[in-house]
C-alpha cells in the first residue's frame, strides 16, 4: 500500500515528531510496570501503535527498510514472494523478521521461567534483588519478572507487527 | 525383586530417541538405516530381557503437584508383549533391509516403525490407564502412517483411513470405559485412581498381597456401570484386535509393505487388544467360577464367532496376504475366546496362543513377503510348486503352517488343545446351549486347518508354467524367517521345560490368584480325553474336506457378495454418509459472511450463559443486585456519554463516522476505568482503542463508503441477538459483582505483592512490586500469562500461514 502519496504534510510532520515520544513512553511503561501502571502488554501495544502510524503515513517499505533497517531494497521489493516462498519460510524476509521477534519473546519468557528451575524453584518463580541507600538513585530494584515482562513485550510487538505486515500486504 | 526403574524407562525412551534421530541417520547410512533400527530394537529387547524375572512396579514421579506419576509394571504378560515388540522388531528391521531395497520414503518408514515400537512397549509396560490410552492411540497413528506408506496409491489411502478410523474410534470408547473405572475407584479406594495394577491404590491391587478387584466389581455393579465398563473396553479391544464386525480393516491394511504387516498386523499391534483383555481379566474374572458374569459370554461369543467367520473368510481369500490377514483375525478370536473362559485353562489358552501365534504368523508373513518379492505376485491361483525354487523357505513354511493348522507336535496344537479343553469343560458344566461352544470351536478349527494347508500347498503341487524365473531370497530376508521358524520349533518341543517356565508367568498375569503351586505345562496327550478327540475330528474333518477346497472357496465368496452380510458395505455407506453431512453443513455454517459467524457465536454464548443461570441459579437476588448498584455522579455522566456514543454508531451514515463514534464508546470506557481507580485497565483500554482506530484507518479506504440496503427481517434478527448479548453481559456483571467471594485471595495479593517492610537484599517470597496487577501477571499467575502470550503468538502464526502462505499448497 503506497499511502505515502496520499498523506498530507501535516500528518507526516506530526507523525515524525510523535512517534519517538510514543516509543519512549512505551518503553517507560514497560520498565516501570512493576511498581506503577504499565507493563509488557501495554508497552508492546503502544510500540506497535507507533509503528502502525509510520506504516500508514510512510508505507510498509519505509518502515521495514529505512526505519528498522531490516532489509535492503531488493529484498523489500520481493517481500510478498518471501512470505509465499517455501524455501524462505517463516524466519526470513521482513515478515519473517517480525515473526522472529515473537519467537524471541516466547523464548525469553520461557527462559526466564526456566531460570527459576535452575535454582530448584518451581517453573516461573520470580525473585527481586533490592538495594537500599544507593547514591543518586536511592533505591534500586532488580526484578527477575522484568525478563518475563520483556518476553511479553516482544511477543506482543512481534505478533502484532506480523499481523499488520501480512494483512497490510493484501 | 523389583525391576530397575532406569532400565525400564530406558526401554521406553530409546525407541523414541532413535526415531527422532532416524532421519539424520538415514542421510548418512541410506538404506542401511535398517540395521541402525535393528540395533535399537536389539538394545531394547536386551534391556528388557535383563529384567526378566524381576516382576514388579516402578513408579516415576512426573508432576508431583498434580499427583501424576508414570507407573510401569513388569510381569509375564507385559514382558511377553514387550519382547514381541522389540524382539520381532529386530527381525523385521533386518528383513526390511532386504525388502525395502529401492523403495521410496525410507526415512519416514524407519522413523514411524521405531515410534510404533516405542508406543507398543509403552502399551505393554504402562499400567496407568490414561498413559496406556495415549500409547494405544499412538500405535494406531503409527499404523495409519505405515499402511499409507505408498501415499500415491488410492487403495493404500483408503486402507490407512479405514484402519485409523476404526481403531482410533474404538480407542475412544475404551477411554470412556477407563474413565468409568476411574470414577468408580473413588468409592473403593482413597481417591480416584487410573492405575490398573501393581500399587497399593490400584484397581486390581498387588497380586498376592492386596486385592481390590472384588470391591471394584461390586462398586461397578452397584452403580450400574458393570456392563458399560466391560462393553466399552471390549469395543476398544475388539477394534484393535480385528474382532467381528470390526475385522474389516485388517485385510485392507495389507496394503502396507509386508514387513509392516508381519510386525504390526500380526505380531504386535493387533495383540494390543488381546493384551488388554488379558490384563483386565484379573479385574473382572473372580477366582473359582466357571463363568464370570458378562465377561465370559461376551468374550467367548465374540472370540469364537471371530475365529470361525474369519477362518471361513480366509478360505475364500485369493491373495496370500489377504489369507494371512483373515487368519490373523481368526487366531486373535481364539485368544479372545481363551481369555473369556473363566477357568485357569482359559488364561493358559490366551497367554500361550499369543506367543505361539506371534511366532508362526510372523514367520508366514515374512514368507509371504519373500514370495511376493521374488515371484512378483501374491495371487494364490498363480502360485504353486515353489519348493523347487526356494527349498529353505518351503521348510520354514512347513513348520509354521503345520503349527497354524494345529497339528501335533507343533506348538499351535497345544494352545488349540487348551481351547478345546476350556470349551469342553464349560459345556460340560453348564450343559444345554453351552454345548455349542465345543462344536463351534471344532468347526472353526477345520477351516483353520484348510487354509493352513492351502498356504503350505503354494510350495507343493505343480508349478504353473506362466510363473517366471524366481530368485533365491536375500539373506537379510531369509534369516529372520528362519530364526522365527526355529522359535516355533523350540516352542513345539512340548515337554521342553524352557517353554513351560517361560509361559508360566504369562499365564499367572491373567489370573487373579493362581492356585497354590500352580505351574503351566502342556504335553502331548497320553489318553483319549474329549479335547484330544476334538483335535482328531478337526484333523480328519480337514483332510476329508480339503479336496473340496475350491468349492468351499467359491461358495464363501458367493456368500460374501451378499450385500447385507458384508460389514464393508456398512462401513462404506457410513463414511459416504458422514462425508455427505460434512458437505451440507458448511453451506449453512461456513457462509463466508462475518455476520453469520458473529450471530452464531454470540447467540450460542448467550444461550449457554443464560441457560446456565436458569438451570443452576445465580446464587444472588437479581433485583437486590440491581437496586444495590450505586453510581457516583462522574461515572454516571461518563456512562451516559458512552450510551450516546453507542446510539450514534447506529445512526452513522458512513464507515468513517461509524468507526469514529465507536471509538467514543471505547474511550469513555477507558475514562470509566480511571474513575473506578483501575489505571492499568484504563491504560490497556486506551492503547488498544488507539491501535484499533489506527488499524481501522488502514483498511478504511478499501471498504465501500456506504452501507447497503437494510433488510427489515435481518435487522430485527440482529437486534434480538444484540439485545440477548446485552442482557447476558448485564446479568453476568451483576451476578459476579454481587456475589461475595472470600477475600482471602485479595488479601494475599495485597500483602504479598509489594516489597515487605522487613526484607533482605534478595526477596523470593513476595512479588516486590507496588503494581499488584502487574505482579499478578508476571509473578503469581505467570503461567496464565505465558498461556496468553502463546495464544497471541499462535494468532500471528495462524494469520501468517493462512493468509501469507495460502498459495503454497497449490504451488507444490
Amino acid at each position: 500500500m503506497s499511502s505515502s502519496n496520499q498523506t498530507t504534510v501535516i500528518v507526516r510532520t506530526v507523525v515524525r515528531s510523535v512517534v519517538p515520544i510514543i516509543i519512549l513512553v512505551a518503553i517507560g511503561l514497560l520498565l516501570q510496570g512493576h511498581n506503577f501502571p504499565g507493563g509488557g502488554f501495554i508497552g508492546g501495544v503502544l510500540t506497535v501503535t507507533a509503528f502502525a502510524l509510520v506504516y500508514i503515513t510512510y508505507g510498509a517499505e519505509y518502515l521495514s527498510q529505512y526505519l528498522l533497517g531490516l532489509t535492503d531494497g531488493s529484498v523489500a521489493r520481493r517481500e510478498t514472494q518471501d512470505v509465499l516462498d517455501p524455501d524462505t519460510a517463516f524466519f526470513s524476509g521482513t515478515v519473517g523478521r517480525y515473526s522472529a521477534v515473537f519467537g524471541i519473546g516466547l523464548a525469553l519468557a520461557v527462559g526466564g521461567g526456566l531460570g527459576a528451575v535452575a535454582f530448584g524453584e518451581p517453573f516461573l518463580s520470580q525473585a527481586v534483588l533490592y538495594f537500599d541507600h544507593i547514591p543518586v538513585f536511592g533505591v534500586i530494584e532488580l526484578a527477575s519478572a522484568l525478563v518475563f515482562d520483556l518476553g511479553v513485550y516482544f511477543v506482543v510487538v512481534g505478533s502484532l507487527l506480523t499481523i499488520l505486515a501480512v494483512v497490510g500486504n493484501e | 525383586m523389583q525391576p530397575d526403574s532406569a532400565i525400564l524407562l530406558a526401554v521406553l525412551a530409546i525407541p523414541f530417541i532413535g526415531a527422532a534421530l532416524a532421519p539424520l541417520v538415514h542421510r548418512v547410512l541410506g538404506e542401511r538405516t535398517a540395521y541402525y533400527a535393528a540395533t535399537i530394537a536389539a538394545l531394547c529387547s536386551g534391556l528388557l530381557i535383563s529384567q526378566y524375572g524381576r516382576w514388579g512396579t516402578v513408579t516415576v514421579e512426573w508432576i508431583p503437584a498434580l499427583d501424576v506419576s508414570l507407573v510401569l509394571y513388569l510381569d509375564g504378560l507385559a514382558f511377553l508383549i514387550g519382547l514381541l515388540a522389540s524382539g520381532i522388531g529386530v527381525l523385521v528391521f533386518i528383513y526390511s533391509g532386504g525388502y525395502m531395497h529401492g523403495e521410496p520414503g525410507q526415512a519416514k518408514y524407519y522413523t514411524t516403525l521405531l515410534v510404533f515400537m516405542g508406543s507398543m512397549l509403552g502399551v505393554a509396560l504402562v499400567v496407568d490407564l490414561l498413559s496406556l490410552f495415549v500409547f494405544w492411540e499412538l500405535t494406531s497413528v503409527a499404523s495409519f502412517l505405515l499402511i499409507g506408506h505408498y501415499q500415491r496409491a488410492d487403495r493404500s489411502l483408503y486402507a490407512a483411513r479405514k484402519a485409523m478410523f476404526i481403531t482410533v474410534t474404538g480407542g475412544l470408547f475404551m477411554l470412556i470405559g477407563f474413565l468409568l473405572l476411574g470414577h468408580v475407584s473413588s468409592f473403593v479406594l482413597d481417591g480416584t485412581t487410573f492405575t490398573l495394577i501393581g500399587t497399593e491404590q490400584s484397581l486390581i491391587g498387588i497380586p498376592g498381597q492386596v486385592t481390590h478387584a472384588e470391591a471394584i466389581r461390586h462398586a461397578l455393579i452397584e452403580k450400574g456401570l458393570f456392563v458399560p465398563a466391560i462393553g466399552l473396553i471390549a469395543i476398544g479391544a475388539a477394534t484393535k484386535s480385528a474382532q467381528i464386525p470390526f475385522h474389516i480393516w485388517l485385510p485392507d491394511a495389507m496394503e502396507a509393505p509386508t514387513p509392516v504387516s508381519a510386525f504390526l498386523h500380526s505380531a504386535t499391534m493387533v495383540k494390543a487388544g488381546v493384551y488388554l483383555i488379558g490384563r483386565f481379566r484379573p479385574l473382572f474374572v473372580p477366582e473359582h467360577v466357571f463363568a464370570a458374569e458378562v465377561w465370559t459370554w461376551l468374550f467367548v461369543g465374540l472370540g469364537l464367532a471371530t475365529m470361525t467367520i474369519a477362518a471361513m473368510l480366509a478360505v475364500s481369500a485369493t491373495d496370500i496376504k489377504e489369507l494371512l490377514a483373515y487368519s490373523t483375525a481368526s487366531h486373535l478370536g481364539l485368544i479372545v475366546a481363551g481369555f473369556g473362559f473363566a477357568e485357569t485353562v482359559g488364561a493358559e489358552t490366551g497367554a500361550f496362543h499369543i506367543l505361539n501365534h506371534a511366532a508362526f504368523k510372523a514367520t508366514l508373513f515374512l514368507v509371504a513377503g519373500i514370495i511376493a518379492h521374488e515371484a512378483g505376485t501374491r495371487s494364490i491361483d498363480a502360485l504353486g510348486g515353489l519348493r523347487h525354487d526356494m527349498p529353505i523357505v518351503a521348510a520354514i513354511t512347513a513348520v509354521a503352517s503345520l503349527s497354524m493348522a494345529g497339528i501335533p507336535p507343533f506348538n499351535g496344537f497345544y494352545s488349540k488343545e487348551l481351547l478345546f479343553d476350556a470349551a469342553w469343560e464349560t459345556a460340560h458344566h453348564f450343559g444345554g446351549l453351552a454345548w455349542l461352544l465345543p462344536v463351534v470351536a471344532v468347526f472353526g478349527s477345520i477351516f483353520t486347518f484348510l487354509y493352513s494347508i492351502r498356504f503350505l500347498w503354494l510350495f507343493f503341487g505343480d508349478r504353473p508354467t506362466e510363473l517366471g524365473e524366481i530368485h533365491r531370497p536375500p539373506v537379510a530376508m531369509l534369516l529372520p524367517a528362519g530364526v522365527l521358524a526355529i522359535v516355533v520349533l523350540v516352542l513345539s518341543l512340548g515337554a521342553a521345560p524352557i517353554a513351560h517356565d517361560f509361559v508360566n508367568p504369562i499365564v499367572k498375569s491373567s489370573l487373579i490368584a493362581p492356585a497354590e503351586g500352580y505351574h503351566f505345562s502342556a504335553h502331548l496327550p497320553h489318553s483319549l480325553k474329549p479335547p484330544v478327540l476334538m483335535s482328531v475330528v478337526t484333523i480328519v474333518g480337514g483332510i476329508a474336506t480339503y479336496p473340496f477346497y475350491d468349492r468351499l472357496h467359491h461358495g464363501i465368496r458367493r456368500l460374501r457378495s451378499v450385500a447385507l452380510l458384508a460389514p464393508n458395505q456398512y462401513y462404506d455407506r457410513a463414511i459416504t454418509g458422514i462425508a455427505h453431512v460434512s458437505d451440507v453443513v458448511p453451506r449453512y455454517v461456513q457462509t463466508d459472511l462475518m455476520r453469520t459467524y458473529a450471530a452464531v457465536v454470540m447467540s450460542a454464548v448467550s444461550a449457554f450463559a443464560l441457560g446456565g443461570y436458569l438451570l443452576g441459579g445465580t446464587g444472588t437476588d437479581l433485583t437486590e443486585a440491581v437496586t444495590g448498584v450505586n453510581l457516583a455522579l462522574p461515572i454516571t455522566i461518563i456512562l451516559a456519554v458512552a450510551v450516546i456514543g453507542a446510539l450514534a454508531v447506529d445512526r452513522a451514515p458512513s464507515h468513517i463516522v461509524g468507526v469514529l463514534t465507536l471509538s467514543i464508546l471505547g474511550f469513555t470506557v477507558a475514562v470509566f476505568y480511571v474513575l473506578a481507580s483501575a489505571p492499568d485497565l484504563a491504560l490497556t483500554q486506551l492503547v488498544i482503542e488507539t491501535l484499533v482506530l489506527v488499524l481501522f484507518l488502514l483498511v478504511l479506504d478499501r471498504l465501500p463508503a456506504f452501507y447497503g440496503e437494510l433488510r427489515r427481517r435481518r435487522a430485527v434478527l440482529d437486534g434480538v441477538i444484540a439485545a440477548a448479548v446485552g442482557l447476558t453481559v448485564t446479568i453476568t456483571v451483576l451476578v459476579t459483582t454481587a456475589a461475595d467471594p472470600s477475600d482471602g485471595i485479595a488479601h494475599y495479593f495485597v500483602e504479598k505483592a509489594p516489597v515487605p517492610t522487613e526484607h533482605g537484599t534478595l526477596i523470593t517470597d513476595a512479588g516486590g512490586g507496588n503494581n499488584i496487577v502487574n505482579v499478578i501477571l508476571v509473578d503469581f499467575r505467570a503461567l496464565d500469562t505465558m498461556g496468553e502470550i502463546s495464544v497471541v503468538a499462535m494468532a500471528a502464526l495462524a494469520i501468517l500461514t493462512l493468509i501469507g502462505m495460502r498459495n503454497r499448497g497449490e504451488r507444490a
